[in-house]
């Protein structure tokens, strides 16, 4: 073991025995899927198909919008019945029609091909997050990345998707790893896995022993870890690997490490491979009201309610379905909503198994919940601060560093739902940001209409002033005494050089934040920009008209 | 005592003193004509915590000129926009007491839309929109950028066709508000294992 370690955590029961008998199966093919467009992390993917259309599995229907977005492919072969703001609903023809793109050799192909299919591929992180593949693929452009981190650690109990996987398809796991290795100019693999897999651990230790002679690109090791809850967490899993801290704020690319999961892995080389976009995943379907617990793949955008009638559910000791593991998850309010991309484990539990809560009792200031953080914050204070929403002593307690672990409200004797609220803390603070950004960028743009209508009103009376100024002097018409009042010159010459100063401080700010981001873009820096050279330009009219006036005054 | 006493060391004294005196006062002098602020920064703050809806039902014509009324002393509850979180802001900032708002609170946050098609093209709407929301030109179709629009009514009554309606604002599906229901996830999870 390794002598280093993460802080807190705790040794919830596993339950991982009731799913992990069973070999990997294949759901039955969905006769209708309901595709989310918006199953990552990012801006919705945009239709791309009509109401009508016939489509193959594989068939891009919503093309990605923005960097930070994934495609959407049909998950099976039929026609698209119904498109709106949200999903795209196809009815499927039985026949399993495939489209597939042409199969790459990940050795050999460009580096900016590679990228193109996992882009093209609709490839995001399948731990949870979601977070789109191929963006993670190039962030070496940004940071120098060392260490590959594969996370099988499924440190959540319930869930074995990950360790059915390993357990099936090591070796394409492993190639995987290989391969975005290579994209991200990783030299070293690690795969960090827990020590309760024992099946798992067993594939990839034979594989490794295999392919040592074979020339593996980057040298792949195998860390086996105590099983403790949260384990499998980016942060802890890098700080228990390989000793190093993701800063607050940071991503572990600041560290020089990327993490994915194996499941993200297998698809990726799938997508390279065989030309398979991810229109399927590994599920694991488990609980005490099902009654062929197991783990399936399914295709995505299959129904929950479909999905659990296959593997049967005892209706009667049903009490509540969880999507996600038992410590992170959420539970179902409706059974009508399809398995995404992100849909690791869903949970048909009896009553007995998740029982409903007791009644939440005050915090008796035990201090159990912080020395359970894993990510070392005062759980305590930041409760106080959540009910009394003071968002200030929130951010300054580092809420946003919260892994919403759930291991606080866990060991909680008052069983306070600790993480339920932070998380409506932290949802309410990022509502407020947007809020606070909205109102900035609508006063920049009042103060851009201000000055430019001040100036049309200065650039008019300067031009009348001149206008009057050129009567006079051609009908040389000496009684120039009801004149308007001729404004302080130097004044206006101080307030021409200010407005000048300015223009020449937005334009270098403009400038630096466009060196520094510029893939950002910077519109209310540029209304600013904008609002200072109109206000040059009105200074300047005021400057030309009182100079005219003063002209019309002494030329008489 | 006394012989230790004379009039050079007092003299030198007063001398460098007024010497250093007149040094710093002309630093302090300058730096403030070299620094200076040309804003006053209570204003600023003010109009930081103002929605910056520019809707005028303040009785100014916009947010930063309500600011400035507001610090030579008017009330601070004349913002329906900004509402009860608005006015316990500016009195905490103000150190004033806070007042029941003056008129009524905005029940949701609304964007304009223009019927389009009863739209006769008088820019009418275009020169009240105190953000620059609105585009079109003289007979022609005019139309609301809705990501501009502050939702602040102004274009409304100029309208001599009355086709625009306030509508309520679409929110995206990530700025979801949580939800408080009786099947609390965590807590029931937790409590079995």
């Amino acid at each position: 073991m390794p002598a280093y370690d993460f802080p807190g955590g705790i040794y919830p029961p596993e339950r991982k025995e009731r799913s992990n008998q069973a070999p990997l199966r294949t759901a039955p093919l969905p006769s209708e899927v309901t595709l989310p467009m918006s199953q990552h992390t990012g801006k919705a993917a945009l239709p791309c198909v009509n109401v009508g259309d016939a489509v193959k599995t594989g068939t891009l229907v919503a093309r990605r919008d923005g960097m930070v977005s994934a495609n959407v492919h049909a998950s099976i072969s039929g026609t698209v019945i119904e498109i709106n703001d949200s999903v795209i609903i196809i009815q499927g023809d039985g026949e399993d029609r495939w489209a597939t793109l042409p199969p790459l050799d990940w050795r050999t192909a460009e580096r900016d091909t590679l990228l193109e299919r996992l882009d093209d591929s609709g490839l995001i992180g399948l731990g949870g997050a979601g977070f789109p593949t191929y963006i993670k693929a190039q962030v070496n452009e940004h940071h120098a990345i060392d260490t590959l981190v594969v996370n099988a650690a499924e440190c959540e109990p319930y869930i074995t998707a990950d360790d059915l996987t390993l357990r099936h398809y090591a070796a394409d796991v492993l190639e995987g790893a290989q391969l975005l290795a290579r994209l991200c100019g990783a030299a070293h693999i690690i795969v960090g896995v827990e020590d309760n897999k024992p099946e798992a651990i067993q594939a990839l230790q034979a594989l490794l022993t295999v392919s040592a002679d074979s020339e593996p690109l980057a040298s792949v090791t195998l860390k086996i870890i105590e099983t403790r809850y949260p384990s499998g967490g980016e942060r802890q899993l890098i700080k228990k690997l390989l000793n190093r801290e993701v800063p607050s704020g940071g991503l572990p690319a600041d560290i020089g490490v990327l993490c994915h999961n194996p499941g993200t892995l297998l698809a990726a080389l799938h997508a390279v491979r065989d030309g398979q976009p991810l229109v399927a995943r590994v599920v694991t379907l488990t609980g005490d009201a099902i009654i062929q617990p197991g783990n399936y793949w399914v295709r995505v955008g299959t129904s929950v309610d479909a999905l659990l009638e296959h593997v049967g559910v005892a209706h009667e000791r049903l009490h509540q379905v969880v999507v996600g593991g038992p410590m992170m998850g959420t539970p179902l309010t409706s059974l009508e909503i399809p398995v995404t991309k992100t849909t690791n484990c869903l949970i048909a539990a009896t009553k007995e198994e998740l029982p409903p809560a007791p009644a939440e009792a005050p915090c008796i200031r035990c201090g159990a919940c912080e020395s359970v953080c894993p990510a070392q914050l005062l759980p305590q204070q930041l409760h106080w601060y959540a009910r009394a929403e003071n968002d200030a002593a929130l951010e300054a307690h580092h809420l946003f560093d919260c892994i919403e672990c759930g291991a606080c409200s866990y060991v909680c004797p008052s069983a306070i739902p600790l993480v339920q609220d932070y998380r409506s803390s932290k949802q309410r603070i990022r509502h407020k940001r947007i809020e606070t950004a909205k109102a900035e960028h609508a006063k920049h743009r009042f103060e851009f209409r201000q000055s430019r209508l001040a100036r049309e009103e200065a650039e008019k009376k300067a031009r009348r002033q001149a206008r009057l100024a050129q009567q006079q002097s051609a009908s040389s018409d000496a009684t120039g005494t009801q004149t308007a009042p001729v404004a302080d010159l130097r004044s206006l010459r101080i307030a021409q050089t200010a407005a000048k100063a300015a223009v020449r401080k937005a334009e270098k700010v403009l400038a630096r934040a466009a060196a520094q981001d510029p893939q950002q873009r910077h519109d209310d820096l540029e209304t600013q920009l904008a609002t200072a050279q109109e206000n040059l330009k009105a200074a300047e009219a005021r400057l030309a008209e009182a100079r005219a006036a003063s002209e019309q005054k002494e030329a008489p | 005592m006394s012989d230790s006493f004379s009039w050079w060391g007092v003299l030198s004294a007063v001398g460098v003193l007024t010497g250093l005196g007149i040094t710093f006062g002309a630093l302090l002098g300058m730096a403030s004509a070299r620094f200076k602020g040309e804003e006053n920064p209570l204003v600023e703050k003010i109009d930081a915590l103002l929605p910056q809806t520019q809707c005028g039902q303040c009785g100014y014509p916009g947010c930063r000129p309500y600011a400035e009324a507001i610090n030579q002393g008017d009330a601070i509850n004349k913002c329906p926009p900004g509402g009860e979180a608005t006015i316990l802001a500016l009195a905490d900032m103000l150190g004033r007491d806070p007042a029941p708002l003056d008129g009524e609170a905005a029940s949701e946050d609304t964007v304009a839309y223009i019927r389009e098609a009863e739209c006769i093209g008088c820019t009418k709407c275009i020169q009240a929109c105190p953000v620059d929301a609105i585009i079109g030109a003289a007979k022609q179709m005019h139309t609301v950028i809705e990501d501009e629009c502050t939702g602040c009514d102004l274009c409304v009554a100029p309208c001599p066709v009355d086709c625009i309606d306030m509508l309520p604002r679409r929110k995206p599906l990530t700025q979801w508000e949580p939800i408080v229901s009786d099947r609390q996830p965590l807590r029931s999870a937790h409590a079995g294992l």
